[in-house]
């Protein structure tokens, strides 16, 4: 009763191997569904108990199955690695890991960049020359305007920048120490000073300026900047420390139109 | 007495200098010449000239590649069942980091470029946009991003089809070794990104 019990459980587990690898040749499931050393071992396993013809002949279909999966698994290798295959998953997770330095590296090694030099060709210049011959004269196409009189050009020195607000008076280092000066003065023996107090000026515009520059303080170095509750504080340092230890991270303040001096 | 060993003169034939002016000269959208321009301008053996060339280029390290005319997305203008290409004169050696950032190129945008190829040809040659975008925007910053993926398209280093999908360009065809980069990729093992003194900047700026 053993004896046929176990002949049985033989003949199953060969049949299942018969039946996947049939499939698997049938393209139903991918060459590595099959554990190949797993099957093998499912062999030798019964390699003792196969008696009658007809189970070796099984044990014989199984092991010519495994051999042609095997072949299947290395074809799809030898597929995939000469048509550039690389699960997307795998590279976006790879590409995230990498830094820019890696990949730039990696660009560079695989890129052999074209030549190609510019030159005029002759319908290029039969284009310009038309292009040429139909164009008014400056003083035809301004005249289309009505501009009035034409005014002979004038000169503007550095102060009529200064004034229309297009170049500063002071360079933006000599900003950034006059106000770094500014705070030190106000904040009394290592005590911090109030955000709004500080930044706060006359003019809209001079509070989103000195916000600005506030920011370049705290990001060189030359302050500190605490938050406690609704309250920020503005400590000024002897010297430019920069925070080599942890991630810089961003702050933003908005500043609302009620922060403007009536 | 010594004899001045003499100078012997390189004689190039017109072919040669011909075939050079084709490739070297850019006539139309895309720089290099076809298959059909080298036969009108050079005869029938136009492929032995090219192969001169070559020769003579390669002490300069640059070669003479050749790309399927239909893998750069233009139309075929051969006889039915004649091979069309089109020929370019390309660096045969690398460019070192210095040398890539002294004609322009930030190396943000060389990783970028890397980083695009690399999900694109994973992606079996087409990709979202957004999804391209979100990736290069892990690297480089959202801002940044849209400028990169544009002058990227513009160059001819990447193409957008009317599905939005975007494939590979006729310059990443004739420019980048695909299968070279697909392998550094894989055998790859990432590093810690510098904090590199633009990145402080960027900050600051924030």
């Amino acid at each position: 009763m053993k004896r046929g019990s176990s002949r049985t459980s033989v003949k199953k587990d060969l049949e299942e191997i018969v039946q996947t690898c049939n499939s698997i040749e049938n393209r139903q499931f991918s060459p590595f569904l099959l554990d190949v050393s797993e099957a093998l071992r499912i062999l030798r396993l019964h390699a003792g108990d196969l008696n009658r013809l007809e189970d070796h002949l099984l044990d014989m279909r199984a092991i010519t199955g495994i051999a042609r999966v095997v072949g299947l698994q290395s074809s799809q290798l030898r597929f995939q690695s000469t048509s550039l295959f690389l699960d997307p998953e795998l590279a976006k997770q790879k590409l995230e890991g990498l830094s820019r330095q890696q990949l730039a590296e990696f660009f560079l090694l695989s890129w052999h960049p074209v030549t190609e030099l510019e030159q005029l060709v002759m319908p290029a210049v039969k284009e310009a020359s038309e292009y040429w011959k139909k164009m008014l004269s400056f003083f035809e196409r301004r005249g289309k305007f009505d501009l009035g009189q034409f005014d002979s050009p004038g000169t503007f020195g550095l102060g009529d920048l200064g004034s229309s607000g297009m170049m500063e008076d002071q360079s933006f280092t000599e900003r950034l120490q006059g106000l770094w000066n500014e705070l030190k003065s106000r904040a009394k023996s290592g005590e911090g000073v109030e955000y709004w107090s500080f930044v706060r000026s006359q003019d809209f515009r001079e509070t989103v300026s000195r916000a600005q520059l506030v920011s370049f303080l705290v990001s060189y170095g030359y302050a500190n900047m605490d938050k406690n509750g609704d309250r920020i504080v503005l400590t000024p340092n002897e010297t430019p420390v920069l925070q080599t230890e942890g991630s810089p991270h961003s702050f933003p303040i908005p500043i609302p139109w009620e922060k403007a001096p009536a | 007495m010594t004899v001045e060993p003499r100078k012997e003169e390189t004689v190039y034939s017109d072919r040669l200098k011909r075939a050079a002016h084709m490739l070297f000269f850019k006539r139309g959208k895309i720089p290099g010449a076809r298959t059909w321009e080298l036969r009108t301008g050079l005869g029938k053996g136009f492929q032995k000239t090219l192969s001169d060339l070559d020769d003579v280029l390669k002490e300069l390290d640059l070669e003479v590649k050749r790309v399927e005319v239909q893998s750069l997305g233009e139309t075929q203008a051969s006889l039915e069942g004649e091979e069309d290409y089109r020929y370019f004169v390309r660096l045969k050696g690398t460019l070192t980091p210095k040398e890539a950032r002294m004609s322009g190129w930030r190396i943000d945008n060389l990783a970028a470029m890397a980083a695009c190829f690399g999900l694109i040809v994973s992606k079996q040659g087409k990709c979202e946009r957004k999804e391209l975008e979100e990736l290069v925007a892990h690297k480089a910053g959202r801002w940044r991003t849209l400028t990169l993926v544009d002058t990227f398209l513009r160059t001819g280093y990447l193409e957008e089809d009317e599905e939005g999908l975007v494939k590979l360009g006729w310059r990443t065809r004739a420019e980048v070794d695909l299968q070279a980069l697909m392998m550094l990729l894989a055998e790859s093992k990432p590093e810690a990104e510098p904090v590199g003194v633009e990145e402080e900047a960027d900050q600051a700026a924030i």
